[in-house]
C-alpha cells in the first residue's frame, strides 16, 4: 500500500489582473488589510487625547510612540528621533503582515516581493547615507578598498545585505507555511492509515475526520506565525536601523 | 511520493509587486505620522509645558510669599521699634513730671515754711510789742503809784523802753 501526500506549495493567488503586466494578488490585498486594521487601531487609540489622560486608549497610544521612539533613539541615536514612525511603520506591517496568517489568510510576508521590497527600501536608504556622509567620490572610494581588485566583492556584500534580509524574512515565514502544510499533509495521511483499517463504515469516517491533525499543527503555528513573526519584524527592524545608523556615521 | 505544483510562484519576483510593497510602507509611514505620532507627541508636548507651567507658577508663589513674609517681618520690625520709642518717650515724659511735680512740691513747701517763719516773726513782734505796751502802761501806773505822781508817758518813755528792752532780753 502507498499512501500519498497531495501538497501544493504555491505562492499568493492572483486575484485581479490589469493592463501592463499589474497583477493584485491575495498579497497586496492582505496588506491592504493589515494597513486598514493598523490605520483604524491607531485612529481609535488616538481619539479624544487629553493632556491629563483619562482612558486606557490614551495610556496605550503614548506607550506605543514612546517605546518606538526609546527603541529609534536607542539604537540610532538622539539625532534620529524623527526616523521613529519609518521603524513603526515597518515593524508594525511586517509583524501583522505574519500574525494575519493567524486568521487562515495569506501571509504578505511569505511573498519575496514584499520583504525584497522592504530590502530595497532599507538598502537605497544606507546607500543614500553612506553618500551623503562620505561624499559621492567618498563612497565609491570606499568600494576599492582595501585593494581595487577587491570593487567586484565590495559591490557584491553591499548587494548582499538587502537581499539577505530579504531572504531571511521570506524564508522564515514562508518555510513556516511550508513545514505546516507537510506537517499537516504527514498528520491527515497518518490519520488515514491509522483509521482507515477499520471496518466498513467506521473506516470511512475514521479517514475523514482529521483526528491526529487536532494539536501539533496549532503548536507549530504557534512557533511559526507568533513566535517567528515577532521576531523577524524585530530582527529587520533592528537591522534597518543599525546599517542606516552605521552608513551615517562620520569616520 | 510528494508533489509540489506551483513552485515557481512560491519564489517568484514581480517588480510591480516590489514596488507596491515599498508604497504601501511608505504610506503607512505617513499613516502613522498622521494618526499615531503627531496627536500623541503634540499631546505630550502640551502636557510638558503644562507642567513647566505649573513649576514656574509654584516657584513664582514661593518667592512672592518670601517677598511678603520679609515684609511682614520688617513692618513687625517696625512696629516693635515704634512701641520701644512710644514707651521710651512716654516713660521719660513721666519720669519728667514727676521730677517737675515734687521740684513744685517741695518749692510749694518751702514758700509754706517761709510764710509760716515770717508769720511767727511777725506775731512774736506783734506779741511783744502789745507785751511791751502793756508793761509800759503797767510799769507807769505803777510808777505812778510810787511816786503818786503823774508820769508823762512821753516824757518817760524812752526811760521805760530801756527797762523794757531789758527785760525782754
Amino acid at each position: 500500500m502507498t499512501i500519498r501526500l497531495e501538497i501544493e506549495v504555491t505562492g499568493a493567488k492572483i486575484l485581479l489582473e490589469l493592463p501592463f503586466g499589474i497583477t493584485i494578488t491575495e498579497t497586496q490585498v492582505n496588506m491592504w488589510l493589515v494597513m486598514l486594521g493598523i490605520t483604524a487601531l491607531c485612529i481609535w487609540l488616538t481619539r479624544g487625547l487629553k493632556v491629563k489622560p483619562t482612558s486606557k486608549r490614551q495610556i496605550v497610544a503614548e506607550f506605543l510612540v514612546k517605546t518606538a521612539e526609546n527603541f529609534v533613539s536607542g539604537n540610532m541615536g538622539k539625532k534620529w528621533l524623527w526616523f521613529a514612525p519609518y521603524i513603526a511603520a515597518l515593524f508594525s506591517l511586517a509583524l501583522f503582515s505574519s500574525l494575519i496568517s493567524l486568521l487562515g489568510m495569506y501571509p504578505p510576508t511569505s511573498d519575496l516581493n514584499t520583504t525584497l521590497g522592504w530590502a530595497i527600501m532599507t538598502f537605497v536608504l544606507i546607500t543614500f547615507y553612506k553618500i551623503k556622509t562620505n561624499g559621492p567620490l567618498g563612497y565609491a572610494k570606499s568600494l576599492t578598498e582595501p585593494v581595487f581588485i577587491m570593487t567586484p566583492m565590495n559591490i557584491l556584500g553591499e548587494i548582499a545585505t538587502p537581499m539577505s534580509m530579504a531572504f531571511r524574512m521570506f524564508g522564515n515565514v514562508a518555510s513556516g507555511t511550508v513545514v505546516s502544510a507537510l506537517v499537516y499533509a504527514a498528520l491527515a495521511a497518518a490519520n488515514s492509515a491509522l483509521f482507515g483499517w477499520l471496518p466498513g463504515i467506521l473506516g470511512e469516517m475514521g479517514e475523514k475526520l482529521p483526528i491526529l491533525q487536532l494539536g501539533l499543527p496549532a503548536v507549530l503555528s504557534l512557533y511559526f506565525d507568533v513566535f517567528s513573526g515577532v521576531l523577524q519584524a524585530f530582527i529587520f527592524c533592528m537591522l534597518t536601523m543599525l546599517y542606516i545608523a552605521s552608513a551615517a556615521e562620520t569616520e | 511520493m510528494i508533489t509540489m505544483a506551483g513552485t515557481l510562484d512560491f519564489l517568484s519576483i514581480n517588480v510591480w509587486h516590489i514596488l507596491m510593497a515599498i508604497g504601501n510602507l511608505l504610506i503607512l509611514v505617513l499613516i502613522l505620522k498622521k494618526f499615531l505620532f503627531k496627536p500623541v507627541q503634540k499631546i505630550l508636548r502640551q502636557r510638558e509645558e503644562e507642567i513647566g507651567k505649573t513649576y514656574s507658577d509654584a516657584d513664582k508663589a514661593l518667592s512672592d510669599a518670601e517677598a511678603e513674609k520679609q515684609l511682614y517681618l520688617q513692618k513687625l520690625d517696625e512696629a516693635k521699634s515704634e512701641a520701644d520709642a512710644m514707651i521710651k518717650t512716654a516713660s521719660e515724659r513721666a519720669k519728667a513730671e514727676s521730677a517737675e511735680i515734687i521740684s513744685g512740691a517741695k518749692k510749694e513747701a518751702e514758700r509754706r515754711r517761709r510764710n509760716a517763719d515770717e508769720d511767727i516773726e511777725l506775731a512774736k513782734k506783734k506779741a511783744a510789742e502789745e507785751m511791751r505796751d502793756s508793761i509800759s502802761d503797767m510799769v507807769i501806773s505803777l510808777a505812778e503809784q510810787v511816786v503818786e505822781k503823774e508820769i508823762d508817758p512821753k516824757v518817760h518813755e524812752s526811760l521805760i523802753d530801756d527797762a523794757i528792752e531789758g527785760l525782754g532780753e
